[in-house]
This record gives structure tokens, sequence and C-alpha cells, in this order.
């Protein structure tokens, strides 16, 4: 058998989950998501040698990152939504992506509500999210996929869970239902 | 509006600080209702992501499609052959045929040029990363331990003490039995948080590290009278060692006489 093969599916195989649920928050797509992981693996097996074995999942998930990317200006050119356009203009579109409040006020499903707000963060936020508190990777870790100094990561996050928790939180316990705490 | 200590506080909540920092950022919330308040807010947006925002994993048709683009990546036909026969196994757990024995065969190999710890460590890694691959997670479903524990009796080696600690979150999902080192094992399946934890056990007294990291899973063993315990995730450890300790205090409280 082949070496590089078995380390890398002792070593980056398992972390072909962490990959999809990356990559499927970042696309809000399945059937994209597949693509771009399939994609992502591939190369990732390709470069495989330059990889040490504790980094393995951070650099892997860097690669999902890239990929996703290159996906999203692809969208873009063929006049899809694409994945980064809010990071320009982030509370806006943020706001514009909430349910509108009429459907919130006869409690559509919580937990949907809930996925698409995620889904409506910035694309650079939502992912340093995604990687705290899915994955629960350390600040470094986070900044070593996102390839940003650990400050950005700290207020990328800060905003992310301070969006979430006023679009969401905020309205639960302001509402009839009662309250998440 | 936002108090120059709120990064810190975040910090604090996602672990970062170490002792003295923390301390000090603790000292600071007493005195400072809005950081305090903050820190509530992060563990409320916690929880609700927890509950409500999916964890969502590659299914078969995915594994499937890397699989063979590994396979054709690395090229030879045979390679391609074994591959299949390989991730097969590795998803069902299921050995058949000419490939299956060829397999059987390399494995013996591998375990017997493997020390036992290596050996052991890697049987437990691939038992989870299995259970969570196949949707062969649980082979009985139940968060009641009155099902769990006799299922037990009937498809594994041993019966290990099972319960539910979900107030201490640590949901009790079921059960399932395994292979260990050759051996039935019987696992006990946990969720906490968006994280499986299978507690393996065995009859046996290996000298299992307490605390081996392996490809990202971490693995937490002792020993409870002649059984063998492991228990795998990709949590981190202080998490996983909060589950080895109910299981251990269930257990010596469970020694003692039923009371009413
Ligand atoms: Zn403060």
């Amino acid at each position: 058998m082949d070496e590089r093969r078995l380390r890398f599916e002792a070593q980056a195989l398992p972390h072909l989950d962490a990959a999809l649920n990356l990559a499927r928050w970042l696309t809000r797509s399945r059937a994209d998501a597949d693509d771009i992981v399939q994609d992502a693996m591939l190369r990732a097996y390709r470069a495989f040698d330059s990889v040490r074995g504790n980094e393995v999942k951070p650099w892997l998930l860097a690669i999902v990152r890239n990929c996703c990317f290159t996906w999203a200006k692809g969208a873009r050119r063929r006049g899809h939504v694409a994945l980064g356009e809010e990071v320009a203009n982030d509370d806006a579109a943020f706001r514009s992506a909430e349910p509108d409040p009429e459907a919130a006020a006869i409690g559509a499903d919580e937990g949907g509500k809930l996925v698409r707000l995620v889904e409506a963060l910035p694309e650079e936020f939502r992912m340093a999210l995604i990687l705290r508190e899915w994955e629960d990777m350390s600040y470094r870790q986070i900044a070593e996929v996102t390839g940003v100094p650990i400050g950005t990561v700290m207020s990328r996050l800060a905003r992310a869970r301070a969006l979430l928790k006023t679009a969401w939180i905020d309205r639960v316990e302001g509402g009839t239902r009662h309250g998440v705490r | 509006m936002a108090c120059d200590k709120a990064l810190s506080v975040q910090a604090l909540f996602d672990g970062e600080l170490d002792a003295t920092a923390s301390a000090e950022i603790e000292r600071h919330m007493v005195a400072c209702a809005e950081c305090d308040a903050l820190f509530k807010d992060l563990a409320s947006t916690r929880a609700a992501l927890r509950e409500h925002a999916p964890y969502y994993r590659a299914d078969a048709a995915l594994r499937s499609s890397v699989a063979r683009a590994l396979a054709k990546e690395t090229g030879s036909r045979d390679a391609l052959g074994a591959f299949f026969a390989r991730t097969r196994q590795f998803w069902s757990g299921a050995i058949s045929g000419a490939a299956g024995a060829g397999l059987a065969a390399a494995f013996v190999m591998f375990t017997v040029m493997a020390p036992v710890d290596d050996r052991l460590v890697a049987d437990l890694t691939g038992a989870h990363l299995r259970s969570l691959m196949a949707d062969h997670l649980i082979d009985v479903a139940s968060s009641d331990h009155h099902t769990v524990k006799p299922w037990f009796a009937g498809h594994a080696d041993v019966s290990p003490p099972v319960a539910d600690f979900a107030a201490e979150g640590y949901a009790l999902i079921g059960g399932r039995a395994d292979y260990i080192d050759g051996r039935r094992a019987a696992v006990i399946v946990y969720r906490h948080g968006k994280h499986v934890i299978n507690v393996f056990a065995w009859a046996g007294r290996e000298a299992l590290a307490n605390e081996t990291e392996r490809n990202g899973y971490h693995i937490v063993a002792w020993h409870m009278d002649d059984l063998a315990f492991a228990a795998v995730s990709d949590t981190a450890v202080p998490e996983i060692e909060g589950l080895k300790r109910l299981i251990v205090g269930e257990t010596q409280s469970g020694n003692k006489p039923p009371t009413p």
C-alpha cells in the first residue's frame, strides 16, 4: 500500500466531516460543498508531503477555505450570489438577510431561523465562528486557517457573536417565547 | 459603548487565558456589569448554536467519491482494488471474500510488529472513526440505561455500568458492540455538545497511557474492576475527563446498597 495514502487516510480523512461542515456553512449549499470538498481533498492529497502530522487539520481547512473562495469567484462570474460579497458592508447585509418580522412573530422554526442568521453573517466572521464553536479550534489555529493575525480572529469572533446575540437572543427574550438562558 | 476588556472576557470564555490573566478578568467582571453581561451572552449564544445549528457531515456518496478520486490519483489498478476493499471494511466493518483475507493477513503483520499500546490506540481511534463514518454509531439507540445494559449482555463479552448523565451535559444516546484488539468490546455512546464520545469497555488489564492523542482524537483510559475503559472523542481532554469522573463516580455509588 502506498505510504503517502496510508498517512493521508490516517491523518487527513478523519477531518472530512470538518471540511464538509466548513464548506457547507460557507457556501450554504450541500451540492457545492460536496464538490468543493472533493476538490480540496484531492489538492490536499497532492500536497500532503509538505505537512506535519499535528498541523493537518488547520492546513486541510485552509485548503477548503481557499477552494470556497475560488468557488465564490466562479459563482459571481456566473451571476450567482457569492459568499464574500457581504464583507464590505456587513451589518446591512446581515440585517437584510434576517427573516421578516412577521415570520418571526408567528414563530417560524426557531432552529431554522438561527441557521439562516449564521448563514447571513459576513463570510469571514462566519468562518471564525464555525472554527471556534463547531471545531473547538484555538485562536492560533483559526489564525492559521484564515491567514490573519490572532487579534483579527478575536475581533471577528466578537463581531460574529455580537451580531447573533442582537439578532437572535435579544429577540427571543424580548418576545413571547420563553428565554434561552 | 463596549468596555475595553471585552476581548479579554471573550478570551476567558474561549479558554485562551492563563490562570493569572483569568483571575484578573474575573475580578474585573465582578465590578463591571457590562463585561458580566457579555460573558452570559457568550454562553447563551454558544448554547443556542449547540441546540439549533447542525454539524453537517460528509455522507456515503461524498466518502466514495473522495475515495475514488484518491485511488485514481494513486494510479495502480491493484491499489484501487485494495483501497476499495479496505475502505469498505473501514466503513461497514464487514470483511468478506479474498480481499478480506488479504486484508486480515496484512492486519496481522501490522499488529505483530506494532507495540501493544500503539495497536490499541490505533484500534480505538479506528473504531471511533468508523462509528462516525458508517452511520454505525449505535446498535441500540436509547437514552435509557435500563435497555442499554441488558443489550450488552447478549452482544458483547462484557456488560459495563451504563448511566445517563444528560443533566451534566453528557447525554447517553445508545450502545454498540465493537472489536478492540480482537475482543468484543461494549461501547457506550454519549453526546456532549457537538461531539460524540465513545466509551469502550473490554475485559483486559492493558496498560494504556492515561491520556493519548492520535490524529486529533483524544483517548482517556482507565481501569475499573476487571474492565479496561477508554473514552475516545475529538473534544478536549478535560471534557472527556469530566465524563470519566461521572462514570467512575456512578460505579462507586452503584456498589453501595440501593437507597429507597
Ligand atoms: Zn468591563
